[in-house]
């Protein structure tokens, strides 16, 4: 990112619009309603990047302003983690208590092909749901994915499909989600606050976010266990997938789909 | 080079905590005025984080330097530990996340002809995959923890 930022500061009408949305955001504040026994929280966040994203297909937002906003996501980031970092810092040895939950959690992470394998090939989706299901499909993930089957193969196609997904709507549903999940289940707030590092920065502050905003009673401990979470899921992730993930992802897919497979063999061997 | 990087960073970064500190003070009622202390702070870990990226020969991401360096700092042994806490705490953490992601919003628009291609079969499976991993970590966690008598 070295080159590509600069001048960007000069981009006034980007950082004046981006202004605009977070003062009309904030000044709504949060939004909640019940379903249920659940409660679904609408963050300031949330109806950020939704008028945001409106503004882009309107004349306030030229193509410069989208490719300009990229580079502060990015520092915006940088300036969410080291809150993150001074938060973790006082409460270290709570952490380090927590170490073997927080390192063990990174295996739920693979939840996602116990959960959405089965049903990706029950919606009849072939190959392409081993890119979809393997992980979550952050940027690592993709250049797994791409290396080892190409971009152009089923698996690649399936892979990007998942991220632009996340890319587009990964934050406003993880921020939904966590607050819901968090309020009809009997599991810990601070068990959620884990499962917030999934390993991309705004979806673990949306999902972290709502959790705060429903249990504001513990929440540095929320940002502290996310935020170190996220760290953990940044750094094992792409092994994760590389040494369990894929290679569980192929071998559930050759189950699920052996009886199709099978049946038609039979039909050709007589 | 890296002092024209660092010029351009800074002020990225002070335009980002301007914005900040006004979502801070709409949202949840904190003065700049006392904000300014904090965020300077954490405007300069990431210096110092962006900084040591770009001097040190080896890949690691500037995340991981600033994460680190954000929590030397703020440890009750580093001398002057107490300030950069009760500075920073003046900081909502919900207020730096909303311009990111108002940010993050004017930016995804690109990929929108991208998102609109992609089949309804493709977004349930994504709705999946994100509880998948979400409720898969959260279950261990519980686990775990309960097993400590953490929670």
């Amino acid at each position: 990112m070295a080159d590509q930022i600069k001048g960007i500061w000069k981009d006034w009408r980007l950082h004046v619009l981006v202004f605009a949305i977070v003062a009309l955001t904030e000044w709504i504040g949060v939004f909640s309603f019940t379903v249920g026994p659940g409660v679904v929280l609408l963050l300031p966040m949330l109806y950020a990047m939704l008028i945001g994203l409106g503004l882009f297909f309107t004349p306030a937002v030229k193509k410069m302003q989208a490719l300009n906003a990229e580079p502060l996501i990015v520092l915006g980031v940088t300036l969410l983690i080291a809150k993150i970092g001074v938060i973790i810092g006082p409460s270290l040895p709570k952490l380090i208590e927590a170490g073997p939950a927080l390192l063990l959690q990174e295996f739920g992470n693979l939840g996602t092909i116990f959960i959405a394998l089965p049903i990706a090939v029950m919606l009849g989706l072939k190959r392409e749901s081993i890119g979809m299901t393997h992980s979550v499909a952050r940027e690592p993930n993709v250049g797994l994915i791409v290396d080892k089957y190409g971009f152009n193969s089923p698996e690649g196609r399936g892979v990007m499909a998942i991220y632009i997904f996340g890319t587009v709507f990964g934050a406003v549903f993880m921020g939904v989600i966590s607050g819901f999940l968090a309020t009809i289940t009997p599991i810990h707030p601070l068990s959620f606050a884990m499962a917030s590092g999934i390993g991309s920065g705004s979806m673990m502050a949306a999902a972290s976010g709502s959790l705060v905003a429903a249990f504001p009673a513990f929440s540095d401990d929320i940002i502290a266990f996310a935020g170190a979470s996220n760290l953990l899921s940044l750094s094992t992730g792409l092994y994760m997938s590389i040494l369990i993930g894929l290679p569980l992802t192929e071998k559930m897919y050759a189950v699920l789909t052996r009886k199709k497979q099978s049946n038609a063999e039979i039909g050709k061997g007589a | 080079m890296l002092l024209k990087n660092i010029q351009e960073w800074s002020l990225l970064l002070l335009i980002f905590g301007v914005i900040a500190s006004f979502g801070n003070w709409i949202g949840y009622s904190i003065v700049p005025l006392s904000a300014i202390p904090g965020m300077i702070v954490l405007i300069l870990i990431c210096l110092a984080g962006l900084i040591l990226q770009h001097v040190l020969p080896v890949n690691i991401p500037s995340v991981a330097y600033i994460g680190i360096i954000g929590i030397l700092v703020s440890m009750p042994v580093m001398p002057g530990s107490e300030f950069v806490v009760k500075w920073t705490q003046d900081i909502n953490i919900l207020a730096l996340a909303t311009p990111i992601l108002a940010y993050a919003g004017i930016a995804i628009g690109r990929s929108w002809t991208d998102f609109v291609k992609l089949g309804w079969r493709s977004i349930v499976v994504a709705m999946f995959v994100m509880v998948g991993t979400f409720l898969g970590s959260a279950l261990i966690a519980e686990l775990v923890l309960r097993m400590q008598g953490l929670i």
